[in-house]
């Protein structure tokens, strides 16, 4: 069924770096967005379908795009920075992990960048209107529109390549820039600005109504009542909570993820932290930081920001996701600040692991370890909680917490090999918005090297499950992992573990509702 | 592209799935089974998901997620199919996108 | 005040003046141009001062290319401080001998060793190596033969064949106050002095922006400190204005 082949992992714990095979990837992008859903992100559309299906391009696209690159460049300083100062020393050269899994060269960072800086040269710079062979700059074609379609869509924005240039030139930063343009002639990813467009509508990536996630949360509450004897919440909409917890919406859908929102939701409990969702902003996600879109990054912060001011919370708290708590920690304040409004004691927004952690350090939190006794655990760094965000008050908490929150719940935590965790980790290979089917072979093969990573922890430590803090780690994983010969279930979310070590020792929640208190009293009395 | 059932033509998405979802019927999801690379033959036990799908997003406008499945699964046909283990059995992509597919619901968006 | 020095003095002249114009205009759009977003590469620094450690640590000792590969780090440290080094003992030629540029003289000149063995050692890996083959450019090996050529050709005035370099100093101490002195008409100096005028000139169109640019990455030179104080841009803020209507709209959306 598949025309290519998932890469072989060695399993000698490095990441062996390939002979480049131009072209391996050319074609591969994702499907382009109907002009339908570019409308509604105030995206270019007037562009329809040629005879064969394909999307054309929109009228003056070269024009629009040159011009959207130019303000672009003016408006942020890592654009034009990153396209003028690279040396092309090839640091980067070796660090993608779509290069490492697909050997295409153009999957290598610098030469990622390149289809954008070979055009920004052309057009704005004295050497490449001059001399454009010497310098390398082309002129702006469809064949190289259709290159950044595919290969912008093939960099998961994880910003490994970043931490190794030089000069820390960011290709993420060009990736977003160049979808930015490309959305605005014609070429918007299907997946993302579908998701978004969702967000707009409904609230959650997932299209998730109310009723839905009421029904959700009701039946998570039933199942937690059967496995433990207690009633624990999960308020929706409950003004007057303290915490107003914001979770990607996969947490309600999908495993491991709803496993991780079983552990929130013991963890409040046990606290004694009154908390709430909220279906008008039920989604941590915020895939508008994927396609490089300011604007649209704002617009779905700021549902968060106006939830937590009808619903009169205190604090904000995210769930576990990665790029969740990226636009969340570094954007939040930025797009839909300031949250003076919100209790000064507490940062906004908090990781729902710095509340869990200073709860277990704090000893509010019964712990049985050897709950968690048949698993031998390591944990997945994901990519934009590692180089993009920070957990607690000192540079490189973000490493911290997630393992000491697993270490404090697991007797059995093994690391995987250094250069590929912490500021050095790999992305899981469905980051950046790559998160669909139709880039199935993209996304197995850029999970080449942390599966290398894992499999070699598994091999030489006995390691039997991968805990990741991100809902797109974690559904990448399930889809991904079986085909290197791991098993579905062996991804765990972190707070999953909690929740399976976690005693409760709260009898009541203090959301409890009435007529729950009087069930308990009937069946107390017969 | 399109699916031709009975003389009807069915637009469908690059992925497979209804670009109308008011084209459903049980023909058409038997026809979607069979249409893909790997030919899917709907069975009893298929349809119960099916139709399990269909009644919810009904109620929900949206498809249940794997844990509201199986639950309901496990309610309806017992424990021992209960699992998810038991509807990538039946559904090997998953039953939130095959399924979903067959039963003519929207594709699940998001990071799932 | 020979053709050549007349000829040679002028594209000093020139040289200066285009390398410091376009590098000065580069710099203030680095420095004006906003980053609009806090995105350093994490674990960033908390503080102003760790921001300046971690500047510090990649601008002189190049830590993230040590991170990414030893070997392109060997070179290009190799060439680096072999140049300052080189650079430093030129300064000779524009102000008076002191006791420090004194002591530095001969690591200087030897430096000129390192220089070309860095330079030859870059050259090979990007000729050797397919990835930085796949993304080299012709001006990247431009640079790297211009840089060989100027330190080949200044080797060959200290270890060759030497030529009258009170003279030369004289010629550029006369251009500092707009004299025409003249200029050895050794043909290595003058190959040397054209080439290092070349440099001059493609500095600020050239990738050797890297070296002023460096400074204002946002991605190293962020504080981390989002969470504590609101980071927006002046566009950015303008949007909030703007839309604020844009909020409202949504809110009841």
């Amino acid at each position: 069924m598949a025309d290519y082949e998932v890469p072989k992992l060695n399993g000698e714990g490095y990441i062996q770096i390939p002979k480049i095979k131009p072209g391996a990837m050319a074609g591969k992008g994702p499907f382009i967005a109907k002009p339908d859903f570019q409308k509604a992100l105030n995206f270019p559309a007037d562009f329809q379908a040629d005879g064969a299906g394909k999307f054309e391009l929109v009228p003056d696209w070269k024009d629009r795009a040159l011009n959207k690159l130019d303000d672009l460049r003016h408006r942020y300083r890592s654009l034009q920075l990153y396209l003028d100062i690279c040396v092309k020393c090839g640091a980067c050269t070796d660090k993608c992990h779509y290069y490492v899994g697909t050997h295409d060269p153009k999957n290598m960072p610098v030469a990622r960048q390149d289809l954008l800086r070979k055009v920004y040269r052309r057009y704005f710079t004295f050497a490449g209107k001059h001399f454009p062979k010497l310098v390398g700059a082309v002129d702006l074609t469809e064949e190289v529109v259709d290159d950044w379609y595919n290969y912008y869509h093939q960099c998961s924005q994880c910003r490994r390549c970043s931490v190794y240039c030089p000069y820390g030139i960011d290709t993420a930063e060009v990736s977003m820039a160049a979808r930015e343009i490309l959305d605005h002639i014609g070429r918007g990813s299907k997946y993302n600005n579908e998701i978004i467009s969702k967000v707009f509508k409904v609230g959650n990536n997932l299209g998730l109504p109310q009723p839905a996630l009421a029904d959700t949360l009701e039946g998570l509450e039933e199942d937690v009542e059967a496995d433990t004897g207690i009633k624990v919440r999960f308020p929706l909409d409950e003004e007057g909570a303290e915490v107003l917890l914001v979770t990607p919406s996969a947490d309600f859908f999908a495993e491991p993820h709803v496993d991780g929102l079983m552990g929130y939701a013991k963890v409040f409990h046990e606290a004694g932290i009154s908390w709430t969702l909220s279906s008008y902003a039920s989604e941590g996600a915020n895939f508008g930081m994927f396609i490089g879109s300011y604007e649209n990054m704002r617009r779905i912060a700021l549902r968060i920001r106006e939830a937590a001011i009808k619903l009169k919370v205190k604090r904000i708290v995210f769930g576990e996701c990665g790029h969740a708590w990226r636009v969340a920690y570094s954007f939040l304040n930025t797009l839909a600040g300031p949250f003076d409004f919100l209790d000064p004691k507490y940062p906004v927004p908090q990781h729902i692991l710095e509340v869990t952690w200073g709860l277990i350090q704090n000893g509010k939190l019964v712990i049985d370890k050897t709950q968690n006794d048949d698993k031998v655990l390591t944990f997945h760094d994901s990519c934009n909680v590692a180089r993009g965000s920070r957990m607690g008050d000192k540079p490189g908490g973000q490493f911290e917490y997630p393992r000491n929150v697993i270490k404090a719940v697991c007797n059995h935590f093994v690391d995987m090999p250094a250069d590929t965790i912490h500021d050095a980790t790999y992305c899981c290979g469905g980051g950046g918005g790559l998160l669909t089917d139709d880039l199935m072979e993209l996304r197995i093969k850029g999970a080449q090297p942390r599966m290398e990573a894992l499999k070699y922890v598994t091999e030489q430590q006995g390691v039997t499950h991968m805990a990741a803090i991100c809902a797109i780690c974690k559904s990448q994983f399930t889809k991904v992992i079986p085909y290197y010969g791991f098993k579905m279930d062996q991804i765990v979310s972190v707070h999953q573990l909690v929740s399976k070590a976690l005693v409760l020792q709260r009898p009541v929640s203090v959301q409890a509702r009435p007529d729950d208190d009087d069930e308990d009293d009937e069946n107390d009395d017969a | 592209m399109a699916l031709d059932i009975g003389g009807k033509t069915i637009a469908t998405d690059e992925e497979g799935y209804l670009e109308n979802l008011n084209d459903w019927t049980p023909e058409v999801a038997t026809a979607m089974a069979l249409a893909e690379e790997t030919p899917v033959a709907l069975n009893d036990e298929h349809w119960e998901i099916i139709n399990f799908l269909r009644e919810y997003y009904e109620e929900y406008q949206i498809a249940p997620a794997v844990r509201v499945l199986t639950k309901a699964v496990g309610k309806r046909l017992g424990a021992d199919k209960g699992n998810s283990k038991y509807l990538y059995s039946l559904f090997p992509y998953g039953p939130g996108k095959q399924a979903c597919k067959y039963a003519g619901l929207p594709k699940p968006t998001g990071c799932v | 005040m020979t053709f050549v020095s007349i000829f040679y003095g002028l594209l000093f002249w020139a040289a200066t003046l285009v390398l410091v114009v376009g590098v000065g205009r580069k710099i203030y759009l680095y420095a004006t141009i906003p980053a609009p977003l806090k995105i350093p590469t994490t674990p960033a620094p908390v503080t102003q001062v760790g921001v300046v450690g971690r500047m510090f640590r990649e601008v002189v000792l190049f830590e993230s290319l040590f991170r990414a590969n030893k070997y392109t780090w060997l070179f290009a440290f190799m060439f680096h401080m072999a140049l300052w080094l080189v650079l430093l003992r030129h300064t000779r030629y524009f102000m008076d001998m002191n006791s420090l540029l004194s002591f530095i003289q001969p690591f200087g000149k030897y430096a000129s060793f390192a220089m070309v063995f860095g330079l030859a050692g870059l050259w090979a890996r990007r000729l050797l190596v397919d990835r930085v083959r796949y993304i080299s450019a012709p001006s990247d090996h431009l640079m790297l033969a211009l840089l060989i050529g100027i330190g080949l050709s200044g080797m060959m005035m200290t270890f060759v064949s030497p030529t009258d370099i009170t003279m030369v100093k004289g010629f550029f101490r006369g251009l500092m106050t707009f004299d025409f002195h003249p200029l050895p008409a050794s043909p290595i100096l003058l190959v040397h002095l054209f080439l290092v005028a070349l440099l001059m000139l493609i500095f600020p169109i050239s990738k050797l922006l890297h070296a002023p640019g460096v400074f204002f990455s946002p991605t190293r030179n962020q504080v981390d400190n989002p969470r504590e104080k609101r980071h927006i841009a002046a566009w950015a803020l303008a949007l909030e204005k703007n839309k604020q209507s844009d909020r409202n709209e949504v809110k009841h959306g």
